[in-house]
């Protein structure tokens, strides 16, 4: 009898939980207390480290520093690349008129444990909702993009990792672009990518790097390398399995990617007015009198005036319409073009 | 004898605890799916010999707590244990007096059938296990039994839990 009533009772919880959100507080404040379980449980590992370090021998030490110095020296060197290209990468899109590169924001986290479920691959981290992660925020470390956030915690959350068999992202090839899925297979080491074409142009080593289609994951992370592709004539489409970059079931340390939660369209038209803005700026002290007064009167945007506001008595006395605060830019864009 | 009754009470719900614990203690990859149910096993000790104190109910809150550490439906290790442990109970009689091989065995019938409902209830959430490997956590608690229950009877002796 008592039995019949607690099953009755886990079905109703199962259902609830499954379908509405209801009980998300719930499970919240219970895990308050029931996380701290893996926290106890890590709780060896971490004292182990943290004797090691105190311990760590003086040569090991200083072959760490060696390496570490090494290191920096490479990464250094491939910064001041980076440096050029994210130059040259601004300038390009300016001639594009497209958006701005956004700079995402990154957060370190720290691995607490893994689920002890061997069949599905998630972690947990030491952030939570109360460190500002919200649901589906993407997750790296130093080498790849590692999976999602799916539950969030006020101290904690949960990961689910790429490999899982339920994630799927989609990726392109860094080399020419061909979009496609990567799924996950349940092993650690390996993604399938689903539905490529026999004849696409796909083959071993090739870095697949996230789309950003989908609109869950920032584009241009890598996500995996390409081990195999199999052609086979008895199916439809070629097998091609690769391995993730990220190192998913060693990484300790984690990047929490903080993209902006705006939509697409509102990112779209802030990014034009930031380069009308910036157009503007550049366009203004060099456009010649004669081109302002073709100025449209209504400007999309307000907000983004100010600078012009600043320019505009310069310019004023030359023409007979009154230079209004919000002057502008579209039309100052269209000349250019 | 309330006294020490209410007085060592406590003991099992340390066990539960360290029960808990072990339930996410992170292990090596390969050991993963041999990870015995610690919660199942104490749970069946406890009914066992003292039914008056540990019994569905008790189940069914460690088994919400497990959810929550989990991250599965509230509910699932819920239903699971207390079936568990109403099958126990059922069988409480018979393996009262049952030598310690046999009661092992039913251990391994009555986990082995609650992974089963496991497998289910988890195809029906979306996430399925693609193997019949979660057989072997039944397996192993099972051949953990003995060891578990002569510690728990140990404890229960020198503590005067009854």
């Amino acid at each position: 009898m008592r039995l019949l009533v607690l099953v009755v009772l886990s079905v109703a919880l199962m259902v609830v939980d499954a379908r509405f959100t209801l009980l998300k507080p719930v499970r919240s404040e219970m895990s308050l207390v029931l996380m701290r379980a893996y926290w106890v449980t890590d709780l060896p590992q971490r004292l182990y480290e943290g004797v090691a370090s105190q311990f760590g021998s003086r040569t090991e030490l200083l072959a760490e520093n060696e390496k570490l110095k090494t290191e920096a020296l490479l990464l250094q060197g491939r910064l001041q690349k980076l440096a050029a290209l994210t130059e040259q990468n601004v300038r390009l899109r300016e001639l594009l008129n497209s958006s701005a590169l956004v700079n995402e924001k990154v957060e370190v986290a720290e691995l607490i444990g893994m689920d002890p479920n061997p069949f599905t691959h998630r972690i947990l981290i030491n952030k939570g909702e109360r460190d500002g992660v919200v649901l589906g925020q993407p997750v790296l470390d130093a080498r790849g993009l590692m999976g999602q956030v799916v539950e969030l915690m006020p101290y904690t959350s949960r990961v689910l990792l790429l490999t899982d068999t339920t994630h799927s992202i989609p990726v392109q090839v860094n080399r020419n672009g061909l979009r496609a899925i990567a799924s996950g297979t349940g092993n650690p080491e390996r993604l399938e990518l689903r539905h490529v074409a026999d004849t696409a142009d796909i083959k071993e080593g090739d870095l697949l790097v996230s789309s950003g289609l989908g609109q869950r994951f920032p584009a241009g992370y890598p996500v995996a390398t390409v081990k195999e592709v199999i052609h086979d004539s008895g199916q439809p489409f070629a097998i091609v399995r690769a391995v993730p970059t990220a190192a998913l079931n060693r990484s300790r340390y984690l990047l929490l990617v903080f993209s902006d939660s705006r939509s697409p369209e509102q990112r779209a038209t802030e990014a034009a007015q930031a380069q009308e803005a910036a157009d503007r700026q550049g366009a203004v002290p060099e456009a010649s009198a004669p081109t302002t007064p073709t100025t449209a009167p209504a400007a999309a945007a307000p907000a983004s005036a100010t600078p012009a506001h600043s320019t505009a008595p310069a310019a004023t006395p030359a023409h007979t319409t009154p230079a209004t605060p919000s002057r502008s830019a579209p039309a100052t864009t269209r000349e250019r073009q | 004898m309330v006294g020490t009754r209410s007085r060592n009470g406590w003991v099992i719900w340390v066990t539960f605890i360290v029960g808990l614990l072990l339930c996410v203690s992170p292990m090596p990859q390969f050991m993963e799916v041999l990870r015995p149910l610690w919660l199942a096993l104490l749970l069946a000790y406890w009914t066992l010999s003292v039914p008056h104190k540990v019994g569905m109910t008790t189940a069914w809150v460690l088994g919400l707590a497990q959810d929550v550490l989990f991250g599965t439906l509230l509910g699932q290790n819920a239903l699971i244990l207390s079936l568990i442990t109403f099958l126990i109970l059922s069988l409480a009689q018979r393996m009262r007096i049952f030598p310690m091989w046999q009661q092992s065995l039913v251990i391994l019938v009555v986990f082995g059938l609650a992974q089963l409902v496991q497998l289910w209830l988890s195809a029906l959430t979306g996430n399925r296990q693609p193997t019949l490997a979660l057989l072997l956590p039944a397996l192993m608690s099972a051949l953990l039994w003995p060891w578990v229950s002569y510690l728990l009877r140990g404890l229960r002796k020198r503590l005067g839990i009854n």
